[in-house]
């Protein structure tokens, strides 16, 4: 099974044609394509044979030179192929391979088998290559479009501008000039006199007055409706290490520590980002993140410049902890299923086309196959390759003419190798397009070899040389202004390169004289419009034949059009004709005209005789568990004030009086008097409620009046809940009433559904009765089943 | 020279709580707040409160100097992400700007993570302290005058320069998958220094680490680079890092030592290739700590943030001498540890292309060129006069420059484990380009842009593969098979 299995990261032989040598490449993607196939992504290794000859020239010799440095009397390992017999020679050949950066898409399905590659390394034998099968190593990099060979190394720079002056050893009591005052701070030691014990309640304690501290907190009592909720965020570690802080301030002393943490203002609180966003912020994250990705700076520009950007950035990594993020990693994971990390590719058994068809097995130089068949022709030859005359089957190796066959497995050792055991009257690099290729004699590349040649710019007419590559990057940017990527430790695979278009006076031109044929605008509309090129081309010349020189310089000039400044135009468009009616389209439809649903889905509840919509009021818990959560007030002597003068401090998270306006008018059906009067204590400013039943009513009639544009405040459908006989508005921040809950949601868990696939009741019927009770006690507990096996995919 | 594995020692710790709120921007795969992550770890498992902490100063451009030119620090200092533009000529000169780009702190960030590390040098030089950690250091690509590998100030170099006034002889192992290539360059010359780089060579970034670089000058045979294949695991790693330290203190016998523990070289790390577990990585630390010599840890590489900040939790416990539980104890990242919320991680079934041979071979090949060190002296070398300064400058010369090859800048691509948080972001290339991914969301850039498009004499018209596509691809997306 592993065998056939493939990964990203292996290297594999391809098959692309069924006379050719395999193909050499590694796995950097497996890609499903949307009709089930897998695609893979691959890099492109070249044998000796693909190289144009001069490079193998090239080649041979850094091959010399390897050899050389290898013979140095230091080296317990000999590499010189002088040691090599003729044989192992020719074979060595087939095992070097080129880099190349290049990138290609092959269907996986023409995998046929892994081997492996490795860059040689010079303590290595050769002979450690030819050893062993499917083992190839190479040294340099090939670049099939500049058509160079380059080593593939780095170098390390020598010279005043690349080290670093060494420091000096001091002599016996000379000072350093360094005062640890100077570099470091002590935030912590471990000499103290307190016990691990001591440290750990110490940490307990800080979490408790934290717990209640948000306890008196009014928007944390918001953001977390429950003590469990409190007490898991007093626990996060900024609480910790505001404690282990705290202590060392103090000396270690339990007693001065424990104090400072409930100084006369109250109990401390710590909040990290976390807790410190609202909701709504936390929204407007999400929703920026969705829309720029993690550019932080823009976000924090665009959706919360009352952040900084460390306030962002500490906030998104813990947002990534909570489960809103799972779950848009979730959707993400769906899109990303096309991502495979391993296929598998089952052994190939089809024929090869190329081989003989003789099926009695053995041939011993009698023509069995019909007379139309090469087998005829051929059966009599000994192995191209090996000589041999017998094997269980025959194949015809390079073009029919020829009339050559080799056995089974030359025929293996050719497609994997790309070339023949022994050396043939063919030479190494015979090509079915019958054309050997010919070794030129004559050496275009200067002799020193690649590593010694300067690098050339190759702007025109410059031809500046340099030493090293960095030198020519700098040269190319300076002098150039042409930006050569420098060294990155990411990978190439994941680069694409920008590109740029350049325009050239023709190009130029022909925009201006066929327009008609490249309707620029209707092309920037449509990106996919084709434009017929060709055409363009002829047009251009056509035209251009016309016109005379002077003509042809005054249409590249570029004239600016004047359109006046964006503003105005915005303006004149947005400012209609005082004599045009409001068109048509803009009117809205008159509400009795709309069609109406047969049947109506939600119908209204009925009315009281007031004209408000009489709800049925839904408990969704009962009112015990309710009533501390919605009287839960800044400060205990806020509480008491409120709870004396039976006022309700729903208030002190009430919108502004401007929102109140948007509210339904409170209705209330039992008045209760109270001493209060609208403007004192603690609620002072909030004009929203009084005690007074019938005083309230009035002032919000008058903050409708005075608040709302006449026709805005439509009806709206009113929510009026009873608590304890007093009149209560329900808002959004408020829990119960059936109304939305607001919390924060790094709290809420968001809604979890298990769903049994297939697969998952299958597994459930392999787990014994007693197995599965116990997983329900302990749900952590992992459950390894013969099923969890990863996903696999085959492929014929 | 060894002793007892667990021996009880003087832990400093260097931290500051701002650290992990610089962000490299969007895409970007190297993440601050995995330092404060492995912070909120070591609170939680109780190792905090055995260690002392210290929140470092903020290094000095003077300071920092000390190893980086003064142009390269005072272009640090002033550049902001609002007026990069008026810094095209030096954002170029200094490599700044894709891989490292500027961000909102850039400058402070460098101070921090430079101060930590000096002041451990300063501790350790002291001898107020037996072991300093300072996970928000270890940025070893910096050069001297370049950023380089989401790196931009060596605050290895400066601590080890530090190091240098009270110790005759540091050694400095790195044990990131990438290779070293800022500590080497900058102390390539130097008998003084020894760098020691495990890592993934070939097609890989930085491109350096060769078997056959191996110092030049006086430093001849004081850069010791150990070029491994993708998939090391933790035996593999073991038969190799064991000997050849083992075989380096015995011959270099430094009096300080300074470990670079990279955790890109974690198994399933996003940008890394090697297989290496929590253990066996720690394994490591556990090793260099029993020669009992002041020894500095700092972080450095690592890109799946979550086995990061277990893998730094794991070591700090190392270096206390502390027996740490497998189950993570809960903390505000908690989430990030899913779905087994262990602190130990498991190898991948990924195919080791290190064969025993192999290693073998480098191991021999290795010791071969540590045999050419004089043996270390045992006196205490004497004030070194003046003049002898000059001694560097004619080595420049010496050095065969020639024998170097184009700097390749390649990389291998790694597929992330798809995990449940810190992969995140990335597409491939989501953030390449500043400039036309600014455009796209300021539409009155655009409008600027737009209008004047023809007046240039060349139009540009710049495209990224769509940023939706790169989007998809990234985040984190495929569910954890296990
Ligand atoms: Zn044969
Ligand atoms: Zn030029
Ligand atoms: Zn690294």
């Amino acid at each position: 099974m592993t065998a056939n299995m493939y990964r990203v990261g292996d290297y594999v032989y391809f098959e692309t044609s069924s006379t050719f040598p395999y193909q050499i490449r590694r796995i950097e993607e497996l890609n499903k394509t949307p009709s089930g196939n897998v695609e893979a992504k691959v890099m492109c290794f070249y044998r000796r044979r693909d190289l144009p000859s001069q490079l193998i020239q090239l080649a041979d010799k850094h091959q010399c030179a390897l050899d050389e440095t290898n013979g140095s009397p230091k080296s317990d390992v000999s590499l010189c192929s002088d040691q090599l017999g003729p044989k192992q020679r020719h074979q060595m050949k087939h095992r070097e391979l080129f880099l190349s950066r290049q990138v290609e898409t092959l269907p996986a399905t023409h995998i046929r088998g892994k081997c492996s590659v490795t860059l040689f390394n010079e303590t290595e034998a050769l002979s450690s290559y030819l050893n062993k099968d499917d083992m190839f190593f190479y040294c340099l990099v090939y670049d099939p479009t500049q058509k160079t060979l380059l080593a593939d190394k780095g170098e390390i720079r020598v010279g005043s501008r690349y080290q670093c002056d060494i420091q000096q050893l001091l002599r016996d009591g000379e000072s350093d000039g360094r005062e640890l005052a100077e570099t470091e701070a002590l935030v912590w030691t471990p000499n103290h006199n307190l016990s691990d014990r001591q440290i750990d309640q110490v940490l307990v304690v800080s979490r408790s007055v934290g717990t209640f501290a948000r306890a008196l907190d009014c928007s944390s009592s918001v953001k977390q409706p429950s003590l469990h909720m409190s007490a898991a965020a007093a626990s996060r570690d900024i609480t910790l290490f505001h404690a282990m802080d705290t202590l060392h301030r103090h000396e270690y002393d339990l007693a001065n520590a424990m104090c400072s943490l409930v100084p006369s203002s109250g109990p401390v609180l710590c909040r990290d980002e976390m807790e410190e966003w609202s909701a709504s912020e936390a929204n407007l994250f999400e929703e920026a993140l969705d829309k720029y990705g993690k550019d932080f700076n823009d976000i924090r520009n665009d959706f919360l410049p009352w952040k900084t950007l460390k306030n962002i950035i500490e906030y998104y990594y813990m947002w990534k902890t909570t489960d809103r993020y799972v779950q848009q990693k979730r959707v993400k994971a769906v899109e990303a299923e096309s991502k495979l990390k391993q296929v598998y590719i089952p052994n190939y058994n089809k024929p090869n086309s190329a081989a003989l068809n003789n099926n009695k097995g053995v041939l011993n130089g009698n023509s069995n196959g019909t007379g139309a068949d090469p087998a005829v022709a051929l059966g009599t030859k000994a192995c191209e390759s090996c000589n041999v005359t017998s094997s269980t089957q025959w194949y015809a190796w390079a073009l029919p003419h020829m009339q050559c066959r080799v056995c089974e497995q030359c025929w293996a050792y050719w497609k994997k190798y790309g070339g023949l055991k022994m050396p043939t009257r063919f030479g190494d690099s015979v090509d079915f397009d019958g054309s050997a290729k010919k070794r030129s004699g004559s050496d275009i590349e200067d002799d020193k070899g690649m590593g010694h040649r300067p690098h050339r710019c190759n702007i025109g007419g410059c031809a500046k040389e340099f030493k090293l590559k960095a030198h020519l990057g700098r040269h190319y940017a300076t002098a150039h202004g042409i930006a050569v990527r420098a060294g990155s430790p990411r990978p190439v695979m994941k680069t694409r390169t920008a590109f740029y278009l350049l325009t050239t006076p023709l190009t130029r031109l022909s925009r201006r004289l066929c327009r008609h044929l490249m309707k620029p605008k209707h092309a920037a509309r449509c990106p996919s419009y084709v434009i017929n090129l060709q055409a363009v081309k002829q047009e251009c010349a056509v035209q251009m034949a016309n016109k005379t020189h002077e003509e042809l310089q005054q249409l590249l000039l570029y004239c600016k059009r004047n359109r006046g400044s964006v503003t105005a135009i915005a303006t004149r468009l947005g400012t209609l004709l005082p004599d045009a009616a409001t068109p048509q389209w803009l009117l809205l439809t008159n509400k009795t005209l709309l069609p109406q649903p047969d049947v109506v889905a939600f119908p209204k509840p009925p009315k009281a005789p007031d004209g408000s919509l009489m709800y049925e009021r839904v408990p969704n818990k009962p009112d015990a568990d309710k009533i501390p959560v919605n009287n839960m007030s800044p400060s205990l002597k806020r509480r008491a004030y409120e709870e004396m003068n039976g006022i309700d401090s729903s208030c002190l998270n009430a919108p502004p009086a401007k929102r109140m306006s948007k509210e339904p008018m409170p209705i209330s059906r039992h008045p209760v008097a109270s001493s209060a009067l609208p403007g004192t204590g603690p609620l002072a400013g909030n004009t929203a409620l009084s005690s007074n039943a019938d005083q309230y009513q009035m002032m919000m009639a008058a903050a409708v009046q005075a608040h709302t544009p006449a026709g805005l405040s439509g009806p709206m459908p009113r929510q009026v809940a009873q608590v304890n006989g007093k009149p209560k508005i329900a808002q959004m921040t408020r829990s119960g009433s059936g109304r939305k809950q607001v919390i924060s949601w790094m709290d809420a868990p968001d809604d979890l559904y298990f769903k049994a696939t297939e697969h998952s009741k299958k597994i459930r019927r392999q787990i014994s009765s007693v197995e599965l009770r116990r997983a329900a006690r302990k749900p952590w507990r992992y459950f390894k089943t013969r099923l969890d096996e990863p996903p696999v995919v085959v492929l014929d | 020279m060894t002793t007892q594995p667990h021996s009880r020692k003087r832990v400093c710790y260097y931290y500051d709580s701002d650290i992990g709120n610089y962000y490299y921007g969007q895409g970007h795969p190297m993440k601050p707040h995995r330092i404060r992550m492995t912070h909120n770890l070591l609170l939680n498992y109780g190792l905090y409160r055995k260690m002392e902490i210290y929140r470092p100063h903020k290094a000095t451009a003077e300071e920092m100097t000390k190893f980086h030119s003064d142009d390269y620090i005072r272009f640090l200092r002033s550049i902001r992400p609002d007026n990069m533009a008026e810094y095209n000529k030096q954002m170029q000169r200094f490599n700044v700007g894709e891989d490292c780009p500027v961000f909102d702190g850039l400058y402070e960030f460098c101070q921090l993570s430079a101060g930590g590390s000096v002041a451990a040098a300063v501790k350790l030089n002291k001898q107020a302290s037996e072991i300093c950690i300072n996970w928000g250091g270890g940025l070893h690509h910096a050069k001297k005058s370049e950023a380089s590998g989401f790196c931009y100030v060596n605050d290895i170099v400066l601590g080890i320069l530090e190091l240098l006034k009270y110790h005759q002889r540091v050694l400095y192992i790195d044990i990131d998958v990438h290779h070293g290539d800022g500590v080497e360059e900058a102390f390539y010359t130097t008998d003084r220094v020894m760098t020691v780089s495990f890592h993934k060579y070939g097609e890989y970034f930085p491109g350096t680490g060769d078997l056959r670089d191996i110092g030049a000058g006086k430093g001849k045979y004081y850069a010791v680079n150990i070029p491994l294949r993708d998939g090391m695991d933790d035996e593999s790693y073991e038969s190799i890092f064991v000997p050849i330290i083992s075989k380096v203190m015995e011959t270099f016998q430094p009096s300080a030592v300074v470990l670079q523990c990279g955790a890109d070289s974690l198994t399933g790390d996003r940008l890394g290739c090697f297989n290496l577990t929590v253990k066996g990585h720690g394994k490591c630390v556990e090793f260099v700590k029993k020669y009992n010599l002041p020894f500095m840890m700092v972080g450095g590489g690592g890109y799946t943030i979550r086995n990061v900040s277990r893998a730094w939790t794991y070591e700090t416990s190392v270096a206390l001498g502390v027996d740490i539980a497998n189950e993570l104890p809960y903390n505000d990242y908690f989430e990030y540890f899913g779905p087994d919320f262990k602190l130990h991680i498991s190898p991948s079934n990924m195919a080791n292309q290190n064969t025993q041979e192999y290693l073998e071979k480098i191991k021999t090949r290795l010791f071969e060129n540590l045999r050419m060190l004089p043996h270390a002296p045992g006196v205490q070398v004497q004030a070194i006069p003046e003049d002898a300064i000059n001694e560097e400058s004619d080595n420049d010369d010496k050095a065969d420059k020639d024998e170097r090859l184009p700097q390749k800048e390649l990389d291998k691509r790694i597929v992330p484990d798809n995990e449940f948080s810190d992969s995140e972001d990335e597409g491939e290339g989501g953030r390449r380009d500043n400039r036309s991914y600014k455009n796209r969301k300021r539409p009155r850039l655009d409008k600027t842009t737009e209008s004047k498009e023809e007046e240039k004499p060349k139009e540009e018209v710049k495209s990224e593969k769509s940023e939706e596509s790169s989007k998809t691809s990234s985040d984190d997306t495929t569910t954890d098979t296990g």
